[in-house]
């Protein structure tokens, strides 16, 4: 066992913790903060791969000591194989995952740090309790487990957004909270059907009882169950009927927030997706559901993001169609689409965050989100608009950016996979996210500027500039080497096919 | 009265009250246009997708599809106005996904 496994979610919690403690000491906590923030993306990469199991209980069949003595009924059943603890198991894609989520977490929090007046306060402990209940989310091989951190990860995007002052975010926390409370009992009740048909919630130990007989893959109750671990899902991620809360929530937090929630959605999609497609594979239905949400996720989210006025809600609605390009290589069901599908997750996590940060530049220097008010920015900082104009670049898919590469190869798994017409789709959809991209920044950076618009006259934090000139980094890094993700990803891919 | 006009009318009435005196600017129309576009061709070539099923499926439900969206244009306007933020309006939306998604898993996988 590795202890720098746990340790992942255990520091970032602990330093939340801490935080709350040391309230009213501002240098400290900063201090503390960034320290804590650069080590987050560093311990995946310094943690060998392997099993981590609570308590020390492994499998009977991995520790003969604790088997001697025990009746035959239990050594030589199934029993022998299960997984008494709760089990986080680590490998090469959540090490990618994991190293992803820091660094969003580590420039959520260095950009907040230097753009908030007040450091003390409940905003970056639900930062640092976020980004721990998603790492627990990727790392968790035990359903029950990954349901609290999900219901913790819930309530920290709840309170982020309530922590931003922006006009009406309790409105839509209320909100969103109100959803959650259809949809995560829904998730819960099909983990509790899981649990009581198969006596389990190891995932590995429940994927074993389907596969060995142990229970009716066609009993009415786990289908059932795998009906409403999907409305989690959507629920998780952002997917329709959910994609109007979960852009509402990406506009009613501040940048670096809306940054991190939406790496949060990300990863939240990427770990259930994976468990569905683990466990319920065998399912033709679960691949065209798969399919049908994600592509709705595309038309619904990129045809309202043309159709708003607030650049903040317009980024929401874009990120949330994006969310489609995943499900579509997950539910493609090959190793190819998979793999290209998890590839896309990473880069929408870095180019949204990209753009949520860059964008805040414009919030930071007018207050104004309304497209309507603005316009003629590009003089007042072209540096930061030319980034801003490369993250959006990226995120269309322009080469040599890493959302390139993911959609190309999504696009010809799709071809590979015999669903040509997803190809096409795609394509169709990144044209008109790269013009919705191009009418935001026309209207905000090149019209001429409204005659009634205050500019602030304080410079943009370096702390900013610097978030995004690393994003940038690790665009073209992902783009010109596009296998240092996607050898992570093959194996995990390889697995579930 | 032809399409643009159609489309144009349609933007004003889902504008707030103190917006509708105001006039429809190029980009919003043109941003209408072009998601009105978007959506009829992307729920065609969806459908295509049906030929995994039956062709002569896909075919009626192509043309079915295609007479619907083309006599209900414009649609985006319409589906802007579903796509509040009422939570009304997004409880109706959930309630109606997980009635749908249990129904076919419960039913659909083994009675159907």
């Amino acid at each position: 066992m590795n202890p720098l496994i746990p340790i992942m979610v255990i520091l970032p919690i602990a330093c939340a913790l801490l935080l709350n403690l040391l309230h009213g000491k501002d240098k400290t906590i900063k201090t503390l903060a960034i320290m804590v923030g650069v080590v987050l993306p560093i311990i995946p990469l310094m943690t060998s791969f392997g099993i981590h199991y609570f308590g020390g209980y492994a499998p009977l069949i991995d520790d003969p000591t604790i088997a001697q003595g025990l009746p035959t009924s239990i050594t030589d059943s199934a029993l022998n194989l299960f997984h008494p603890a709760i089990t986080y198991a680590f490998a090469s894609a959540q090490q990618l995952f994991i190293f992803i989520l820091g660094i969003v977490a580590f420039f959520a929090i260095f950009t907040s740090l230097s753009e908030t007046k007040r450091v003390s306060g409940v905003y970056t402990f639900l930062m640092f309790m976020g980004t721990a209940s998603i790492t627990a989310i990727l790392l968790s091989d035990d359903i029950f487990n990954l349901y609290v951190f999900f219901e913790i990860a819930a309530l920290a995007q709840v309170g982020i957004i309530l922590c931003s002052g922006i006009e009406r975010n309790y409105e839509t926390a209320l909100k969103y909270m109100i959803l959650g409370s259809i949809a995560a009992p829904m998730l819960l009740l099909g983990i509790a059907l899981l649990l009581g048909l198969t006596g389990n919630v190891n995932i590995t130990d429940i994927i074993y009882s389907l596969k060995h007989g142990l229970i009716d893959p066609y009993n009415p109750l786990l289908l059932m169950s795998c009906g409403l671990i999907l409305f989690g899902w959507l629920y998780g991620s952002g997917l329709p009927p959910f994609h109007t809360i979960k852009s509402a929530v990406y506009s009613k937090a501040l940048p670096h927030g809306a940054a991190l929630l939406q790496a949060f959605s990300v990863f939240t999609f990427v770990a259930l997706g994976i468990i569905i497609i683990r466990i319920f594979s065998y399912l033709p239905l679960t691949q065209w559901a798969i399919i049908f949400f994600s592509l709705l996720a595309m038309v619904l989210g990129i045809t309202m993001a043309l159709m708003q006025t607030d650049f903040k809600r317009i980024i929401g609605f874009l990120a949330v169609g994006e969310l489609g390009y995943i499900g579509l290589g997950l539910g493609m069901g090959t190793a190819f689409g998979i793999t290209a599908g998890l590839f896309q997750a990473v880069n929408e996590a870095i180019i949204t965050s990209f753009l949520f940060i860059g964008f805040g530049t414009i919030l930071y220097k007018t207050g104004i989100s309304d497209t309507n008010k603005l316009g003629g920015l590009l003089v007042e900082n072209p540096w930061v608009a030319g980034l801003v104009l490369i993250a959006g670049f990226a995120m269309a898919g322009v080469p040599p950016f890493n959302a390139f590469q993911s959609k190309l190869q999504l696009v010809q798994a799709s071809i590979s996979a015999g669903f040509p017409e997803l190809g096409i789709l795609m394509v169709l959809l990144s044209i008109i996210t790269f013009m919705t991209f191009v009418k935001v920044f026309y209207t905000i950076y090149l019209r001429p500027r409204p005659k009634d618009l205050e500019i602030i006259n304080e410079k943009i934090p370096k702390a900013t500039i610097i978030s995004m000139v690393a994003f940038l980094v690790i665009c073209l890094v992902l783009g010109l080497f596009p296998h240092l993700a996607t050898d992570n990803l093959a194996q995990l891919a390889q697995g579930l096919v | 009265m032809n399409l643009y006009d159609l489309i144009i009318d349609k933007i004003q009435q889902i504008q707030d009250k103190a917006k509708e005196q105001e006039p429809v600017t190029n980009m919003s129309a043109s941003a209408v246009l072009a998601a009105e576009i978007t959506l009829i061709s992307s729920v065609l070539i969806a459908a295509i997708m049906l030929r995994r099923i039956s062709d002569i499926l896909m075919v009626v439900v192509v043309l079915a599809l295609f007479f619907i969206m083309v006599t209900a244009m414009p649609i985006i306007p319409r589906l802007k106005r579903e796509q509040n933020d009422s939570l009304k309006s997004m409880e109706f939306y959930v309630i109606l996904t997980l009635g749908v998604l249990i129904t076919l898993f419960y039913w659909g996988t083994t009675h159907v």
